[in-house]
């Protein structure tokens, strides 16, 4: 098991950053964006576009490097993109929806719609096998006890730092005080002058910037894959449930939570041959928590019925 | 505690964050009385319903109905006791007729079993008949007949709560909960109304009413009770009501004056 | 729109559908004829469950694939099978009808299982359970290879179902050159699309049809007129479990082979892409739909060729999906009532 820790830190510390992204985007705009793991692979693919080695052979388009093949430079350039994408949806299908009075069951399928439409767009672009960021190669070293690549613990520290700057943003900030009342309550939030259309399309390009910063770290410490945003979609959904569905704090602690739950569980003897199951395990954790504390640990009662 | 009284409560508790909706500390209602419920807006009156019907759940307190304690029960049990409420915000079945809102109440869950709706016999039958000839009675009453067959969203606000009032009568309450009955509503039909909540006292439905309108309220309670700040500042007849200072001061105000 | 307009609109796009595979393929018209109409008739009875749901209760169900899933292997199972990588036979079982109703049954237990937690909260909370219990099934179908099979599904069980083929099935497909045993499991399929929607009418107009409608609009109105809105929804999320699980169990039948990857979540996507087509909440809607989604597939495959030359299994696949999502956005925000349904019940305001 405790081999495992350093995969579950890692893990933990993705689909923490990703259930903070939904979450802030649930709590602000009250839609279930099934497409929110697409935007994560978004990022991971554009990423790769940019910056990958000339004989990768993952996209069938030809790499576009026009600001060279940096990685960081690359993956700046995506996350910005993944902005820019948000404030596209919000602008293009999900204003209007609002405007019209489309209810939130028919954007909810909306937005199914929206994911399988854009995972199979990479589908086409891309190989259906993963592939790797043209990275240098390096080997696990000893850490406290724990197995980590020197890259590893790079993204772990960066991963944190920005886990840290969204709670200062959300909780210092103008901005992020009115996304936070807006959250809590739209009418509140128009009463007291806050623009709430401005403020949902600045959370969805905030949303999606985290979401896609959340895809790239997952391309590097995995790989990048088409369909690498359905699967983490249905572990961020169980680490928002069970740290309670509109909170970011929570989401933040469920997602970490269900992350290293996730690759633990690898550990377990019972687990022995068995390794599909180990997804299994959290989202069946998940429909659990439902049973027994539907609102999640940090979570209000009123926001669940 | 118990009490054969028809409905009480007990340090009936509710707060949304800081602030304390509901804070009741004994409240009993007997039977054969139209009691209503007043005070300003945001007084926790909503709330009090909500709490008694359990569409809420108290932070504590209990809630006796016919001596028995109901405070866990689930809001359709109560209803299924004898207990219906309406809504302040009206809330008919916009997507079906008129009829079906009213049958659809009116059935009993015995036939609305999945296995008696699908083997369908005759008594199933007899008793949709039976029941739509119910329908028609109350829809008489209420002036709805030539809307019998209209999606209940083509119906006038007014209208909506005049559905919303029968769909509470085919159930033969022995309690009905009735949240600003005649609100938006205008003054002849208001008067229709209020004839027709006195008839069902008369008939023996006791009935607890939330009302802004201030004249009826003094017309047609026997009983009314003060509500300000969550709390019951006042109860008892109408006339004490009227002259009450504190209520005066809380909720009437210039209506005296 | 009147009503009868909507089944001339429906009757064209049915006619216009055909004619387009008639002329588009010079040999071998009838078995993709028969092909197709097996296909869209599994599908088409599998959307009438989520049309249970969604249509009728307002219950979003994204994760069918799962009840038709453990359908079809708790029947397959039941019934003389060959298993897995070693191919171990097991030639005792239970007779047919009774391994489906017990399949049925299965479907209806796990809807049971994710509805009791779930019912209870807001509607996405269902979304997001179901999605992830087709995930979950999937894995541990894919992972307990001694008792599923795994990867290498499960085999010869077609007999079962074979042996009861009538003789005038078998000389009319030989006579038009198709497949007898999917024609069979094709006029097996419409005909339990017959009974099934007979079934339905009669449930539709009763007083549980009625309590269902009343749910979909508005939970608390239930509860207040002494209603058990959360039994309700549990008993159709049941029913329509059920019918899901039957028609996972015509489909292994049609495939004549049981794999996991039959059932993957995305095999639920194409029915909600069918029922939204056809129109939620009417009747016949989601079985029109899936006819007119076949065909409308097998034209993306043409399309595919356009883009890439020699399309490959994976881009066919990658330009049916876009085609798909594409097919339940925009009929969701454009004509979210679909062929069939009624625009006076609409889902748009459902919250
Ligand atoms: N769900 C809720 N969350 C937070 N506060 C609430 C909620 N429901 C009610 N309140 C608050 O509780 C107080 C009592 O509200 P309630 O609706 O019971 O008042 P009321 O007496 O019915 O008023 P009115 O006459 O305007 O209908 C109000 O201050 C209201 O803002
Ligand atoms: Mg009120």
């Amino acid at each position: 098991m405790i081999e495992q820790l350093g995969n579950g830190l890692l893990l933990g510390l993705i689909v923490a950053i990703a259930s903070v992204s939904l979450s802030l985007l649930y709590g602000v705009t009250r839609i279930v964006n099934f497409a929110h793991g697409e935007i994560i692979a978004l990022g991971a693919v554009l990423t790769l576009f940019f910056s990958s080695s000339p004989e990768s052979s993952f996209l069938y388009l030809d790499r576009f490097s026009p600001l060279g093949s940096s990685f960081i430079v690359s993956s700046i350039a995506s996350i910005l993109l993944c902005g820019l994408f948000g404030a596209l949806l919000e602008l293009c299908l999900f204003r209007p929806l609002r405007k019209n009075n489309y209810g939130n069951v028919a954007v909810l399928v909306i937005t199914i719609g929206l994911s399988i439409f854009l995972r199979h767009i990479f589908l086409l672009f891309a190989s259906a096998k993963p592939a790797s960021y043209a990275l240098d190669l390096q080997k696990r070293e000893d850490y406290f006890g724990i197995q980590l690549t020197p890259r590893n613990v790079q993204v772990l520290i960066i991963g944190s730092v920005v886990m840290i700057l969204v709670g200062l943003f959300l909780t210092y900030t103008k901005t992020g005080r009115a996304m936070r009342a807006v959250r809590d309550s739209s009418e509140l939030a128009s009463v007291s002058g806050i623009n709430s259309d401005y403020i949902i399309t600045l959370t969805w390009i905030f949303s999606s910037m985290l979401a896609g910063f959340t895809g790239i770290i997952q391309g590097v410490i995995n790989n990048v894959r088409w369909n690498m945003g359905f699967l983490i979609l249905l572990l961020i959904f169980a680490g928002s449930i069970l740290g309670g569905i509109g909170t970011s704090f929570g989401a933040m602690f469920g997602g970490f939570i269900i992350g290293m739950l996730v690759q633990l569980s690898v550990g377990l003897s019972f687990m022995d041959g068995h390794t599909e199951a180990k997804n299994a395990i959290a989202l069946a954790l998940m429909i659990l928590i439902l049973l027994i504390r539907p609102q999640g640990i940090f979570g209000s009662k009123e926001r669940i019925s | 505690m118990t009490s054969n009284k028809l409905l009480s409560v007990s340090s009936l508790k509710k707060s949304f964050g800081g602030l304390q909706a509901v804070n009741v500390d004994s409240l009993e209602f007997s039977e054969n009385e139209i009691t209503s419920l007043i005070g300003p807006n945001g007084a926790g009156k909503t709330t009090f319903f909500d709490l008694l019907t359990k569409f809420q759940n108290p932070d504590q307190g209990n809630i006796f109905f016919e001596g028995e304690n109901v405070t866990s029960f689930q809001s359709y049990k109560l209803a299924r006791l004898g207990m219906t409420r309406t809504f302040q915000l009206t809330r008919v079945f916009e997507k079906m007729s008129v009829l079906e809102n009213m049958q659809f109440s009116g059935s009993s869950v015995k036939n609305e079993s999945i296995s008696r709706s699908l083997i369908k016999g005759k008594s199933l039958n007899n008793f949709e008949k039976e029941l739509e000839i119910e329908v028609d009675k109350i829809l008489e009453l209420l002036n709805l007949s030539h809307m019998k067959y209209s999606y209940a969203r083509e119906l006038s606000g007014g209208q909506k709560k005049l559905l919303e009032l029968g769909r509470a009568l085919i159930r033969k309450p022995k309690l009905l909960l009735l949240d600003e009955p005649l609100a938006g509503v205008n003054p002849k039909l208001a008067e229709e109304i209020l004839d027709i909540i006195k008839n069902l006292s008369i008939e023996g439905i006791n009935i607890i009413m939330v009302e802004h309108n201030i004249n009826a309220v003094m017309k047609i309670s026997e009983r009314v009770v003060v509500m300000a700040e969550g709390k019951i500042i006042a109860d008892g007849e109408p006339e004490a009501i009227r002259n009450n200072e504190n209520v005066i001061e809380a909720y009437l105000g210039k209506v005296n004056e | 729109m009147k009503d009868y307009k909507r089944y001339i609109i429906a009757v064209s796009l049915l006619t216009v559908s055909f004619l387009y595979i008639f002329t588009s393929n010079e040999t071998g018209v009838a078995r993709i004829f028969v092909n197709l109409l097996t296909f869209a008739g599994i599908y088409g009875l599998a959307a009438i469950g989520i049309n249970v749901h969604f249509g009728w209760t307002g219950l979003l169900n994204f994760g069918h694939a799962a009840f038709m899933g453990i359908g079809a292997y708790t029947t397959i199972l039941l019934i003389p099978h060959a298993l897995g990588r070693e191919g171990v036979v097991i030639e005792t079982g239970l007779p047919l009808p009774l391994a489906v109703i017990i399949g049925m049954l299965a479907a209806a237990l796990l809807g049971l299982i994710l509805g009791l937690p779930t019912l209870r909260l807001r509607g996405d909370y269902l979304a997001i359970v179901t999605i992830a219990a087709a995930e979950i099934f999937r894995l541990l179908i894919r992972d307990f290879e001694d008792i599923t099979g795994g990867v290498y599904g499960v085999i010869q069980f077609s007999e079962a179902l074979q042996s009861l083929r009538p003789n005038f099935i078998t000389n009319l497909a030989t006579s038009i050159e198709v497949s007898s045993s999917q024609l069979w499991v094709g006029v097996i399929t419409w005909i339990l699309i017959i009974f099934t929607l007979l079934f339905l009418n009669r449930l539709q107009k009763s007083p549980w049809g009625r309590a269902l409608r009343a749910v979909r609009e508005d939970e608390d109105a239930v509860r207040a007129l002494g209603k058990n809105a959360v039994w309700l929804k549990l008993q159709s999320f049941m029913l329509g479990a059920s019918i899901g699980g039957l028609s996972g169990i015509l489909l292994a039948f049609n495939y004549g082979t049981l794999q996991v990857s039959t059932f993957v979540p995305v095999l639920t996507f194409y029915l909600w892409a069918a029922l939204i087509l056809g129109g939620v909440g009417s009747l016949a809607g989601p079985a029109l739909g899936a006819v007119i989604f076949w065909v409308i597939i097998s034209g993306t495959d043409s399309l595919a060729e356009i883009f890439f030359e020699n399309a490959n299994g994976q881009q066919l696949a990658g330009v049916r999906f876009v085609f798909v999502g594409l097919l339940i956005m925009f009929t969701m925000i454009f004509t979210p009532s679909g062929i069939l349904g009624k625009k006076e019940e609409l889902l748009l305001d459902i919250k």
